[in-house]
């Protein structure tokens, strides 16, 4: 891939989320989460419905405002950013969303590019036919890194739900994100597809040093793919293990009826 | 034994919902409500269908001077003809023309585009104002400042329909999926790049089904506009009618007639394909 910026350090912190506190309409949703990404490693986020998994990433992205508590990403401090330098911060980081959220009528490779316009000039970025030639041809190989250059003129909205989710993190590695955080990226997906996206999701952090945050609902998938398990309940880390050690003392009381939020 | 067939359906009784008598005591009223705004309305418009009846003769009188319709070349139909596709050019224009304004006011006054409130409130103000001002008003302004004629009923359309599809836009792009657009909103992109590369690429198929949609109200309402010394066939109605020449008038009549099936059709076979497999 010919990303442009160096590579990060492997096993320095890129994401640090300390003490953080959301609630909605009074209603306590996290009460101080405390957890790390380092680049190279891939973390899953388990949680039962409810718990704050969302919460927790839209805090990061800054698609919820968070109470309290303090983020790192890439080493900044996002607290006492704001404006240009705060987003200039945030765009270390991308998002995949478990409903993909890309645009069905346009091309895969128009899609991925789309994660450039924060880099693109002004009247360039109004319309794909625009699209300077040099972030076509990186938005190409990053298709090619997630396996779906061979489908790059294709309308998304014909492509299956794992091609999209695919094409999803290609436009995140066109953002050139060290940070990919997604949430359920695999719920929507055939055992099969899964599979596939949650194997791409490591590799990227194994073999491109990305830092790799992922809500599952899959025990068994975290278990295999992720380097770190961490769980939340009542709106607090209740373990942060390595997946071998990941039993059902972890997740019996993470899924309990009762505990799940009302 | 019981098998499929010969099984009785269970059955459970449907539990009654709460304040049922406070929502039957309501439906009274608002019955009250509508049948004395009606026979307001009645007394008011002096509606009494046996005047209608006693009247026929009149409409009979008028009619048979009507038929048949004169289909003189020279002198009525090659000018009503001519006159009809002005009308379609003021309908075309009136459309097309306010695309620019429309859709500038539908992205700011658009709620997901995110303007900024002062923004978004004034570019509705603007919305409101170009629909609630009737397109016939504006054409008789215009009229004063171009003089009777075409041009007149372009800018009057041009100003009404701004309005009307800058409303159904905005509102069409409220509709859609937000979801691309955060996306590239957690990508870096700013609010012009998310709505050109996320929301308006979701909503083209709804733009110009109602675009079509707008065309053909358009005509239709240029034909009005004609009527009030905007130019086109209206005009030429208006004449005919003002020199008791009804069979003049029933020419002009057909012909529009077939104009706007014509575009009425047109349009629904265009806004047919769009609705296809592609969406
Ligand atoms: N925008 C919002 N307004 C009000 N309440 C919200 C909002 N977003 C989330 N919540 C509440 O916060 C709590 C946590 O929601 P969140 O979506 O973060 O949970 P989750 O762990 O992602 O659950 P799931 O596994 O179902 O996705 C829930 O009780 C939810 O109702
Ligand atoms: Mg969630």
């Amino acid at each position: 891939m010919n990303m442009t910026m160096t590579a990060p350090e492997v096993s320095t912190t890129a994401l640090s989320v300390r003490g953080l506190v959301k609630s909605y309409g009074g209603r306590p949703v996290l009460t101080g989460v405390d957890f790390d990404v380092r680049y190279g490693e891939i973390v899953a986020l388990l949680g039962a419905n409810g718990s704050g998994k969302s919460t927790a990433l839209q805090c990061i992205m800054g698609l919820a405002d968070p109470d309290d508590g303090g983020i790192r990403l890439g080493g900044a401090d996002l607290g006492p950013l704001r404006g240009r330098e705060l987003a200039a911060a945030r765009q270390q980081a991308a998002m995949v969303f478990q409903k993909v959220h890309l645009v069905p009528r346009l091309s895969a490779v128009d899609n991925v590019c789309a994660g450039a316009l924060h880099r693109m000039p002004g009247w360039r970025s109004m319309l794909p036919q625009l699209y300077p030639r040099q972030i076509r041809e990186e938005a190409m190989a990053c298709l090619d890194r997630t396996g779906m250059a061979g489908r790059a003129l294709e309308q998304v909205g014909r492509l299956s739900g794992g091609q999209q989710q695919r094409v999803a993190i290609a436009r995140s590695l066109c953002q050139r994100a060290t940070v990919v955080l997604a949430d359920e990226p695999v719920s929507a997906l055939d055992p099969h597809a899964a599979e596939q996206v949650m194997s791409l999701l490591a590799d990227l952090a194994h073999t491109e040093h990305l830092a790799v945050a992922t809500v599952l609902h899959q025990p068994d998938l975290a278990r295999r793919y992720a380097d770190r398990a961490v769980g939340l309940l009542e709106g607090q880390v209740d373990f942060d293990v390595a997946p071998a050690d990941l039993t059902g003392e972890h997740l019996e009381p993470l899924y309990l009826p009762d505990r799940v939020a009302a | 034994m019981t098998t499929a067939e010969t099984r009785t359906p269970r059955r459970l009784p449907v539990p009654s919902k709460p304040r049922r008598g406070l929502r039957t005591s309501r439906l009274v009223l608002a019955a009250v409500v509508i049948v004395v705004l009606h026979l307001l309305a009645f007394q008011g418009t002096g509606f009494r269908p046996v005047v209608l009846v006693e009247g026929w003769q009149g409409m009979a009188g008028f009619l048979a001077e009507a038929f048949p319709p004169d289909l003189d070349w020279e002198t009525v139909l090659r000018p009503g003809l001519e006159a009809t596709v002005v009308t379609l050019w003021i309908g075309l224009l009136g459309t097309t023309m306010s695309i620019p304004t429309a859709l500038l006011l539908a992205v700011l006054g658009s709620r997901t585009t995110g303007a900024h409130p002062l923004v978004y409130q004034a570019a509705r103000s603007v919305l409101s104002f170009f629909r609630a001002v009737p397109d016939i008003v504006f054409a008789l302004i215009f009229v004063t400042a171009v003089g009777l004629g075409p041009f007149a009923g372009v800018l009057a359309l041009i100003c009404h329909n701004t309005g009307v599809m800058g409303k159904l836009w905005a509102e069409s792009m409220e509709e859609t999926d937000q979801g691309p657009q955060q996306a590239l909103r957690t990508a870096g992109a700013n609010r012009m790049q998310q709505a050109a590369n996320a929301t308006l690429p979701m909503v083209v198929p709804q733009f110009v089904g109602l675009l079509l949609y707008r065309f053909d109200v358009n005509v239709r309402s240029s034909l009005v506009l004609g009527l009030v010394g905007a130019g086109g066939i209206g005009l030429l109605i208006n004449q005919s009618i003002k020199s008791f020449q009804f069979d003049a008038m029933l020419t002009h009549i057909i012909v529009v007639l077939v104009l706007i099936v014509v575009v009425d059709q047109v349009s629904a076979l265009v806004r047919k394909q769009l609705s296809g497999p592609n969406s």
